[in-house]
């Protein structure tokens, strides 16, 4: 063979490669990314059968309308008559904007659509000018809870999530800073552009420095292990590692078990502890409280974190008591509450009830599954009691209602800012508790026990009231 | 016997699409369009016809026809659920492109000194440049349209084949201008392909500019007896390209969409990211023809044609059509290596390289894998300029392929592949 004919076969190995790599591009595009790109807001495609369906109705639990589309010649308009309440429950649906939150997650349901196939789209074609109806949601949340939380948030930054701590069913989810998704359209600008993250669910992607909220955690690993001394000297700080951890006010409080560390959230007794426990056990223990674990939820949750790394004695005694590097959504803490309340199983939460099709024809029904076993019965009724005496007589007294019984746990976070965020977890009543709750207040800068306790107090009252 | 089994298969595969194709139309769209009947008919006979009567013609290959009849069956299909008046006018320009192919095809087998008409394929070249700068009007950015009689015509369709006569009657004729130029024959050479280059370039012709300097640095490669300087060319091509995305908007403009087409998604980004949404919702499978949504592509029925088959026949027709492309180029190959003519040899490596190329920058670019540059996908985009063009290379290559009865220059070339089919 002679040198030119050696080089032409090279140009056609050359061509023939590019030929392959388009294949394999191709190929490559179509299994790994073309998923991720329909779903962009500018693929028309996702609008048309849109357009042709009557998008479904979301109701609350009562049969309050939330949402809803109305045919208008052609086209459709969605309706959110509640304004900015479900912005970041329902979210929006908008041909420019795409969608967010539920109209997201349950496009599909919402527009009723199967697998797409071929078949049966010409099927549809065939039959076409039939008018076709999409899917109603029944949420768990109930509008008057709902409504109550954005009140009592006021302008306040911040997060609350009331569930039930048995079904997992959520009956208010508030988020602040919010927008009205009924008028997005004028709103977008300053929304995409605004400092504050105002499209942000805090509630369900929200990480927050969970401060003293968190020793619900640590006392659970002090509870599950007999051997961690559960009596603690207290002299207002403890210097470990070099590194100096007061009580707030630097308060001394001198010899006290577990439950007064609890109550007055001792600082010092549960560095000591979580010292005690090590580094793994605890991290154990906040992985069964579905730390470092997705939460399957309806809507999008973003993962609470805890620290994977190695922690040296100062590092894990500021992570005991909620400092640290830990951070946890609302949503989450709301659970770990709910999984204490619930004799230690942790329920996945639940934001849709029902699907119906637009005849009422049940097609969907949400059940509680259990997420995590956290506690033994003994251990949570154990910090049942304790989380009974923070309110009766603790930090979280402003929590406390007449005739009913509260249990919780106060929190403020310090963070990266100067000013603290303030939590409050906890449910009612303690003898059958029927709604769980966690309440952050971001940088509000007051304790937990002064400025969330209250609003949690007042939506349990309203809650207790309101369902049946 | 053989000969005649291998014509047959794949043209009675070729009917069977076409028959399939019609049935679909007849039930297509509310209104039926009585020409596409009648249309399809012609499109078939036609082909029918060709294929006849290049296997009395022609003792050359008999594929290449048989695939380039393959790829515009899928074009018409494809342009005529688009817009189906522009799917006939595609048969009439079809027909168009068949007179040409086979004016061509006669013209070139001719002529018998084709090298010696070097100043004739530069002259035109240039004449053509000339016209486009004066008479041009501009279509989508680049200055490259001329008016003949109502009719657009794109002069660089004509420019890139005109380009491989060049590069193959220098090659072939290369020691008569060796005793013109001595030792700086090749730079002149060289300076000659980069004013074509530079040329198209500044009509904003990013994507037959590449074109053509691909194909030239192919046949550098094969022919160039001085090897340093392929490597330098190399380098400086490097340069050049890093020093025009530097200095030139409209290259800038496309490195930056293919880097991240979403950013400008509303405006520059647009057409590529309507292009992955298309092929994105065919999956492998494709929606099936006229339940897709094409129309969505600003153009489609031009460059981004194959991002409609993507979508409505599947990637695997998709892949189908770039195996039909490797398969063209494959038989090009082996025509070059057969072909004892040293002008003829160049001219079908050159013309196969052309093709191969054109497909694999456009294919690329509407996949976003390379920059987009606005160029044709040959036989199966729409329009006139193109289709023509691609017809008079597929008749040089078909001239190619044969024995032919030319004066003989260089008897030390053997070929490499004994004629076998």
């Amino acid at each position: 063979m002679n040198l030119e004919s050696k080089r032409i076969i090279r140009v056609l190995v050359f061509l023939s490669a590019l030929f392959i790599s388009l294949i394999l591009y191709l190929s490559y595009f179509q299994i790994f990314k073309s998923e991720k790109v329909l779903q962009h807001s500018f693929n028309k495609r996702n609008f048309i059968g849109e357009e042709k369906i009557l998008r479904g109705t979301i109701t609350d639990r009562n049969g309050e309308t939330l949402a809803f589309s109305e045919k208008d010649g052609e086209r459709q308009t969605r309706n959110y008559p509640k304004g900015s309440l479900y912005a970041h429950i329902i979210g929006y649906s908008y041909r420019e904007y795409g969608k967010s939150s539920l109209e997201s997650t349950f496009n599909d349901e919402l527009l009723d659509l199967k697998e797409s196939n071929p078949i049966d789209e010409l099927k549809d074609i065939l039959e076409s000018g039939k008018e076709q109806y999409g899917n109603d949601l029944t949420l768990t949340i109930d509008d008057r809870l709902q409504k109550k939380a954005y009140e009592l948030l006021g302008k306040e930054k911040g997060s609350i999530v009331l569930m039930n701590p048995k079904t997992g069913e959520v009956y208010a989810m508030a988020s602040n800073p919010v927008f009205n998704p009924a008028k997005l359209k004028e709103e977008w600008g300053d929304l995409v552009e605004s400092e504050d993250s105002v499209l942000l669910n805090r509630s369900t992607m929200g990480l927050y420095t969970p401060g003293s909220v968190f020793k619900v955690i640590t006392a659970t690993g002090s509870l599950k292990n007999p051997d961690i001394d559960k009596n603690f000297n207290c002299e207002g700080s403890v210097t470990i590692e070099g590194y100096t951890l007061s009580d707030y006010g630097k308060a001394s409080h001198g010899n006290i078990d577990l439950r007064e560390a609890l109550v007055k959230s001792c600082n010092v007794s549960f560095a000591k502890t979580g010292v005690e426990l090590g580094r793994e056990s605890l991290r154990n223990i906040a992985e069964l409280y579905m730390l470092n674990k997705n939460i399957p939820f309806d809507i999008q949750t973003a993962k609470s974190q805890f620290s994977k790394e190695k922690m040296d004695d100062a590092e894990l005694a500021a992570t005991s008591i909620g400092q640290g590097k830990t951070l946890v959504t609302p949503l989450n803490m709301a659970m770990i509450t709910s999984a204490i309340a619930n004799d230690g199983e942790m329920v996945k939460p639940i934001l849709v009830k029902e699907v119906t099709n637009h005849k009422g024809k049940v097609l969907r029904k949400s059940t509680t599954k259990t997420l995590s076993t956290v506690s033994t019965p003994e251990e949570a009724a154990e910090l049942k009691s304790m989380m009974k005496d923070v309110v009766e007589r603790g930090t979280g007294t402003k929590a406390g209602i007449s005739n009913v019984s509260v249990a919780g746990k106060t929190g403020t976070a310090e963070n990266e800012t100067d000013k603290t965020h303030a939590w409050f977890i906890g449910f009612a009543p303690v003898e059958d508790p029927k709604v769980a709750i966690a309440v952050v207040l971001e940088n509000n800068g007051s304790t937990g026990g002064t400025a969330a306790a209250p609003i949690a107090r007042d939506l349990f009252k309203e809650a207790l009231n309101v369902l049946e | 016997m053989r000969k005649k089994l291998a014509i047959k298969t794949p043209q009675s595969l070729l009917g069977i699409i076409n028959i399939m194709a019609l049935i679909l139309f007849l039930f297509y769209g509310d209104k039926l369009e009585k020409n596409i009947i009648v249309s399809i008919i012609v499109f078939m006979a036609i082909i029918y016809v060709s294929n006849y009567v290049l296997s009395k013609v022609s003792k050359g290959d008999n594929y290449i026809f048989l695939i380039t009849a393959m790829l515009l069956s899928i074009g018409i299909i494809m342009i005529y659920r688009i817009n189906p008046s522009l799917g006939i006018k595609q048969i009439v320009l079809f027909g168009i492109g068949i007179i040409s192919f086979f004016a061509t095809y006669f013209v070139l087998k001719k002529i018998k000194d084709g090298p010696k008409y070097m100043i004739l394929y530069l002259g035109v070249s240039l004449a053509l440049y000339l016209v486009t700068l004066i008479f041009g009007k501009s279509i989508g950015g680049a200055k490259n349209w001329i008016s003949i009689a109502g009719f657009g015509f794109q002069p660089s369709e004509i420019t890139k084949i005109l380009f491989v006569f060049f590069v193959a009657s220098y090659y072939t004729k290369k020691d008569e201008y060796k005793k013109i130029f001595k030792k700086k024959t090749s730079i002149v050479f060289m300076a000659v392909s980069y004013s074509f280059i530079g040329f198209l370039f500044l009509q904003k012709e990013l994507g037959t500019a590449l074109l053509i300097f691909l194909v030239f640095n192919v046949l550098f490669y094969v022919y160039e007896e001085d090897r340093k300087l392929i490597s330098l060319n190399l380098l400086g091509a490097v340069i050049m390209g890093a020093v025009s995305y530097l200095l030139f908007n409209h290259v800038r403009l496309r490195v930056d969409i293919w880097l991240n087409p979403w950013k400008e998604v509303a405006s520059k980004g647009y057409q590529i990211t309507q292009s992955l949404f298309a092929i994105g919702s065919g999956g492998f499978f494709g929606t099936g023809i006229g339940l897709g949504h094409p129309e969505f592509i600003p153009e489609v029925h031009t460059d981004f044609i194959f991002s409609a088959i993507c979508e409505e026949m599947g990637i695997f027709a998709g892949i189908a059509v770039i195996m039909l492309f490797m398969i063209m180029v494959y038989r090009g190959i082996k025509i070059a290596l057969e072909q004892p003519n040293m002008f003829y040899r160049i001219l079908a490596l050159g013309i196969t390289a052309t093709i191969g190329f054109q497909a694999f920058i456009i294919l690329g670019g509407v996949i976003n894998m390379i920059p987009l540059t606005g160029i044709t996908l040959p036989f199966i985009s729409y329009g006139g300029s193109s289709l023509i063009s691609s017809f008079i290379a597929l008749a040089i290559l078909q001239v190619a392929s044969e024995e032919l009865d030319v004066e003989e220059e260089d008897d030390d070339y053997e070929p490499r592949v004994q004629k076998n089919n």
